[in-house]
């Protein structure tokens, strides 16, 4: 079936549309200066940092990483084939979509309740505020990503038309914005410092 | 499916494999820093290029994302 086109040329159309790319930018700015002011305080204790850091799981984070990458692939797979007016297959692949964020949700709530059975909270150390902070911002996001994506899924069920690509555009975008997000604070929180 | 998504989700599975090992054997050199964060923006731009279309979209956003990313990676990697 012939594939929609759209002219994502023109600066005021990027894929996902103008509003969701402002903001894309806007929380990779906000997040990175909070990234930077962690690895800023690091410096004025090294030892105190790289020893918090050593007590988060490594594990889970890289296969949390994994979750949200096949999450995307299966994203960028639903929007390839809702324009291909591939209906059923792409919400069968949204709903892989959503599994991926769930399970991601899944491990990072064992992550959290180790980490509160430890007497880790919030205002254990500076490394922890931060750790907290970052990673529980990041974790709405991934939960803001999958009330939109529940959304589309129903309607995708319901109305089964072109009308709808923006707003899938938009949706996918958001989702990918959650990957991009885990993928600058992965490294820094879990493995660097 | 499209092959040039397989292919990116395969790099990028990839990538997340070498960092874990990279981290987890070589991590008492002060280098290895600057590869994490590295590999991690490879990945950062693998998503955004081609899961989120960028490669399609106008200029501007290819050369914003990318600079913000550059200068987020660069900070971090002259601080660490």
């Amino acid at each position: 079936m012939e594939e929609t086109k759209t002219e994502y040329k023109n600066i005021y159309y990027p894929p996902g549309g103008i509003l969701m790319w402002i903001l894309i930018t806007l929380e990779l700015i906000t997040f990175g200066i909070a990234l930077i002011a962690l690895v800023y305080q690091s410096k004025e204790n090294p030892e105190l940092y790289h020893e918090s850091r050593l007590m988060l799981n490594t594990t889970f984070g890289a296969i949390n990483t994994v979750f949200l990458l096949v999450s995307g692939f299966f994203m960028a797979t639903t929007v390839h084939l809702f324009k291909q007016q591939k209906y059923d297959r792409s919400v069968f692949y949204l709903k892989l979509t959503m599994l991926g964020g769930f399970l991601f949700l899944g491990l990072k709530s064992i992550e959290y309740y180790e980490k509160l059975n430890m007497g880790l909270i919030l205002d254990y150390n500076t490394f922890f505020t931060f750790y907290w902070l970052l990673t529980g911002f990041h974790v709405i996001h991934v939960l803001v990503g999958l009330v939109i994506l529940s959304f589309f899924y129903f309607t995708l069920k319901k109305q089964k038309t072109q009308d709808n690509l923006e707003d899938i555009e938009a949706g996918a975008a958001f989702w990918h914005m959650c990957d991009l997000i885990w993928l600058l604070l992965f490294p820094v929180i879990y493995l660097i410092l | 499916m499209r092959n040039k998504d397989i292919y990116t989700l395969t790099l990028l599975i990839f990538l997340t494999i070498i960092t874990a090992i990279i981290s987890v054997n070589y991590n008492n050199f002060s280098f290895v820093s600057i590869i994490i964060l590295g590999l991690s923006g490879i990945k950062f731009l693998a998503v955004s290029f081609q899961f989120m279309e960028l490669k399609k979209a106008n200029s501007f956003w290819k050369i914003l994302i990318s600079a913000l990313l550059f200068i987020i990676i660069g900070i971090i990697s002259i601080l660490v």
